[in-house]
């Protein structure tokens, strides 16, 4: 499967999805101007990989990573759907890191990730940045 | 009566680059920058919050001319006060009066399970109808969303709203 590779804009965050390397990350500001176009096609794609992974025998974790900046309430439907889905992948058997970057004194953006955890039913490893 | 500070003050139609320009405006604010972080990422989503409302529910509805949207944020002493202001139809009156109280009226306990059950129900869309904005900005401030409606004509009111933060 190809990667999955956008740059950041001003309101997009960066999507770097490696499943050769079993490294995945978002990081930036999410508030696009037609969240749909812009989430859906990332469903998509890890509804595909899930598929393809499915029943693969692998010892590699897959490490995804979060590190928003900000995101609207309109992305947050489509990033808990993220996180389903990596639930998903993670009971057919490949084991799924998620860890959640928030800024050192941004409580709300780590108090958001426990909710998100919860609410998608994986677990969540929680990693301060420095501001 | 403390003196006010204005950071951003519009009247006019928001299209998305009008939101880009607005954002902007207050990043840049001197106001807005000697902010401690946590308060000025939650005036910030606020904010954007609010902006992707009057956005949305224009493109929603087309609204008559003669009333455009007005959106502020002012520094009173220590708070900060998020004013945003639309053309609406009568008749979604009583639907956004019953989102805001109820909002008004739950504490955070609540507003995060009512968060859960909106942000589990509504299907994959551009436009959660304001449910999931409004539940954020009432979990980003401790005091109620002070809001009116002013009737315009037989179809329209002009709503607004206040919401206010601790510096």
């Amino acid at each position: 499967m190809e990667k999955l590779t956008l740059a950041p804009t001003l309101n997009t965050p960066s999507i770097n999805f490696d499943p050769i390397g079993n490294k995945f990350a978002l990081k930036g500001e999410s508030r696009p101007e037609n969240v749909r176009n812009f989430y859906l096609p990332i469903l998509e794609w890890l509804e595909k990989f899930a598929t393809e992974i499915s029943g693969k025998d692998s010892s590699a974790s897959l490490d995804f990573s979060f590190n928003f900046e900000y995101f609207n309430s309109t992305s947050a439907k489509y990033i808990l759907d993220i996180f389903k889905i990596l639930n998903s992948i993670n009971k057919a058997g490949s084991e799924v890191k998620v860890s959640w970057h928030y800024e050192e004194d941004d409580e709300d953006m780590y108090e958001v990730g426990m909710e998100m955890s919860r609410m998608a039913g994986i677990p969540f490893e929680y990693v301060v940045e420095e501001s | 009566m403390s003196d006010s500070i204005t950071l951003v003050d519009y009247e006019g139609a928001i299209t998305f680059g009008t939101i880009e320009m607005l954002l902007s405006k207050l990043r840049n604010s001197h106001e807005f920058q000697i902010l401690k972080k946590p308060s000025r990422k939650r005036l910030y989503g606020i904010f954007v919050e609010s902006i992707d409302n009057i956005y949305k529910y224009a493109i929603k509805r087309q609204g008559k001319s003669g009333s455009p949207p007005k959106i502020s944020v002012k520094k009173e002493g220590e708070l900060y006060l998020v004013r945003a202001g639309n053309l609406v139809l009568n008749d979604d009156v009583g639907e956004i009066t019953f989102k805001l109280e109820r909002v008004n009226q739950l504490d955070v306990e609540a507003l995060k399970s009512l968060y859960e059950e909106v942000i589990n129900k509504e299907p994959r869309s551009n436009d959660t109808g304001a449910g999931l904005g409004l539940i954020t900005m009432a979990l980003r401030t401790d005091r109620d969303i002070v809001f009116g409606f002013e009737v315009v004509d037989s179809s329209h009111s002009f709503f607004e709203y206040e919401i206010t933060l601790k510096g």
